[in-house]
């Protein structure tokens, strides 16, 4: 019943997504809208856009799951708004460019150059994606009981049908109503639960007990294989049958329903703390890599220059009519975000509260949706998961909607020579790649996966954007090069890492969170490359046509330009 | 056969012949003065966001973690709420000195 909250989601995506169908024309239009969009609708289609389904479930699963230092992921995906509107936002809209490999060619005059940024973002826009469809399965499964496939295929259905009939004009409304809904239903349950859970609940999330006893009988379903610590002697009911572990290492075998007696001390599990312990409160990221400063500031280096390379939220700025649009639209973004973000820590502290054995289980994306029927088993517990539902499936439709239109973009506008109707049979087919992708994927960390995303677009894209605006001697070469390493050190180590599975330790950090070397490699592989090459004739002009605003007396916006040439 | 507005047939045009690069000594000359004023607001900012990025972890790992405000810890208010609204007043500080430059 409560899966039906996702219906009017999806039925409004489409409704308005067809509106927009009469005023397509081109691919310009299907892109980038034709660039008449006012700076608030922008600003309220990129946070709609942005807040996917890592922010609105993933953010309060990390906090269940690694404590209170998981609130500076937020923190490093609004500051990515600033530093956009800092480094990159009016000049690349002055670039004319309606992909980031468009602005590639555009400043640098590489052919090559494009089409291997068209590569980075199929990379970038994969590695985004897949989490988001298998959140989808899971919320899906959680509220519903049905299978995990079944929510994907939905998602992939609403997602592709409305990007074939609209296209990005459709998605600039779409995104905009998705935002505004989003943060409705995201505040009005974080209120009502703060109300219901009462005073008691209140304090005891403020002042978190060591989650160190089972206080009640406790059912665990684990979500993959997991590796117990059990410290003292405990029978459970393993799938019906008691079984009693004596103290050691087990294995928890994924899909296993466990229960555990009330009283029995809690498992530990290597490297993740224990909801409310020390390590839990400490207001640093603690991967259990014991370089707890290392991490927080790798996550932020990887979301806050990351953001500014994501090829989906590029493109929405080229929906502004100018330059100056588009700095105001990264300016208000930075408000909503933070808006929204300010009640992420609801949703964390309850979780970790109520829902301690998340941590055991590891489903602990699900925890903001599970949170309603945890505190009110009646009618308000089923509509507030209801709404969560709902939202939780508008983030993964709006975030999607703008990934397939940049995955779709790069294969079909980069990639080969482009029409319209390619671009849409293009968005259609990676729906279904990253459909067939998500379904064995079930067993990913949705807020971990969509940060190599950001470490991948933070070690390629933000270097080539910026010193492509800033640097008058950035080669087509020396971007070349700085990209290619920045792949390699930021998806090709993680890669790596996924393969040896190191210890816990320094060299685990290095390898799961790269972007604290492979940011500052990329930059200077770029500047080393350049500054051996010399820059194009004109390339002088070129980077500095980007910096006269449209109003001035000197004309430089090309669509702007070619009105007064004519 | 798809029908383009006027403004998008320039624009792809544009996109096709490469982009527009010859501007006149006059306005190359303004160009640069507008850059590099606009480094130096974006240097300010710059300063101040990467205080909050890479200080305020380092300094909240110092901070004891009994200090409460009503009855939340202050360090968990300083990554949880403190960090939006000084995002959005450097957001706004910086919009207003990059469009006074122009």
């Amino acid at each position: 019943m409560i899966a039906l909250a996702v219906v009017p989601v999806v039925l409004a995506t489409l409704l308005i997504g067809a509106r927009g169908v009469a005023a397509m024309r081109s691919t310009s239009d299907f892109l980038v809208a034709s660039r008449r969009v006012s700076p608030t609708l922008n600003a309220a289609a990129v946070s709609g856009e942005y807040l996917s389904a890592a922010s609105f479930l993933g953010i309060a699963g990390l906090v269940v799951k690694n404590g209170v230092g998981a609130l500076w992921y937020p923190v490093g995906f609004t500051a990515g708004y600033l530093l956009m509107l800092v480094l990159v936002a009016a000049p690349m809209r002055r670039t004319g460019a309606l992909t980031v490999p468009d602005f590639a060619e555009a400043r640098l005059g590489s052919v090559r150059l494009r089409r291997f940024s068209a590569v980075v973002v199929l990379v970038i826009a994969g590695l985004y994606l897949v989490p988001q469809f298998t959140a989808a399965g899971q919320v899906l499964t959680l509220v519903s009981g049905a299978p995990y496939w079944v929510g994907i295929v939905v998602a992939g259905a609403a997602v592709s049908i409305t990007l074939a009939l609209g296209g990005m004009r459709a998605a600039t409304y779409v995104q905009a109503f998705q935002f505004v809904l989003k943060l409705v239903l995201f505040i009005v349950p974080a209120v009502w639960l703060l109300v219901a859970v009462g005073a008691e609940t209140r304090a005891e999330a403020l002042r978190p007990a060591e989650y160190s006893i089972f206080p009640e009988p406790t059912s665990v379903t684990f979500r993959l294989d997991t590796r117990l610590q059990v410290t003292a002697p405990v029978t459970v009911v393993a799938q019906g049958v008691p079984t009693t572990l004596p103290p050691g290492e087990h294995v928890a075998p994924g899909e296993a329903t466990w229960v555990f007696p009330a009283g029995a001390a809690v498992p530990e599990i290597a490297g993740v703390a224990l909801p409310g312990s020390d390590t839990w409160q400490r207001p640093l990221l603690d991967g259990g890599n014991g370089h707890p400063l290392l991490a927080t500031w790798s996550i932020l280096v990887a979301t806050a220059l990351g953001t500014m390379g994501l090829p989906h939220v590029i493109v929405r700025f080229h929906t502004s009519p100018d330059g100056r649009a588009a700095r105001r639209t990264a300016a208000i973004t930075v408000g909503l975000l933070g808006s929204f973000y300010v009640f992420t820590v609801v949703y964390g502290l309850l979780g970790s509260v109520l829902l301690p054995e998340l941590y055991l289980s590891g489903a602990t994306d699900t925890a903001v949706v599970a949170l309603p029927s945890r505190v009110d088993g009646g009618v308000a517990g089923d509509l507030f998961t209801a709404l969560l539902t709902a939202g939780a499936f508008a983030a993964f439709l709006a975030t999607s909607l703008g990934l397939l239109l940049a995955l779709a973009g790069a294969v079909a506008h980069d990639l080969l020579p482009g029409s319209l109707r390619r671009l849409r049979l293009t968005a259609l087919l990676a729906a279904g790649v990253i459909v067939l992708c998500a379904l064995p994927a079930v067993r990913i960390d949705v807020g971990a996966v969509v940060t190599s995303a950001f470490a991948v677009a933070a070690s390629t894209f933000c270097p080539m954007l910026v010193l492509g605006i800033w640097w008058r001697r950035l080669t087509a070469r020396g971007a070349f090069a700085g990209m290619a390493i920045g792949l390699l050190s930021s998806a090709g180590v993680m890669a790596l890492g996924l393969v040896l599975r190191p210890e816990p330790g320094l060299a685990a950090l290095l390898l799961g969170q790269p972007a604290l070397f492979s940011v500052p490699l990329a930059f200077l592989t770029m500047i080393a490359v350049s500054l051996r090459g010399r820059p194009a004739p004109g390339s002088d002009a070129a980077m500095l046509r980007l910096h006269l605003d449209e109003t001035s007396p000197f004309v430089s916006d090309p669509d702007r330009s070619s009105a007064v040439r004519r | 056969m798809a029908v383009t507005s006027p403004q998008t047939r320039m624009a792809l045009a544009t996109r096709r012949a490469g982009p527009v690069t010859s501007l006149d000594a006059e306005a190359l000359a303004r160009a640069r003065r507008v850059r590099r004023a606009q480094l130096r607001v974006a240097a300010g900012t710059l300063v101040g966001a990467a205080l909050l990025l890479v200080g305020l972890p380092a300094l909240l790992d110092l901070l004891p973690r009994d200090w409460r405000l009503g009855d939340m810890p202050v360090v968990w208010l300083a990554v949880a709420v403190l960090p939006y609204p000084v995002l959005a007043t450097l957001a706004w500080v910086q919009l207003r000195r990059a469009e006074r430059v122009e």
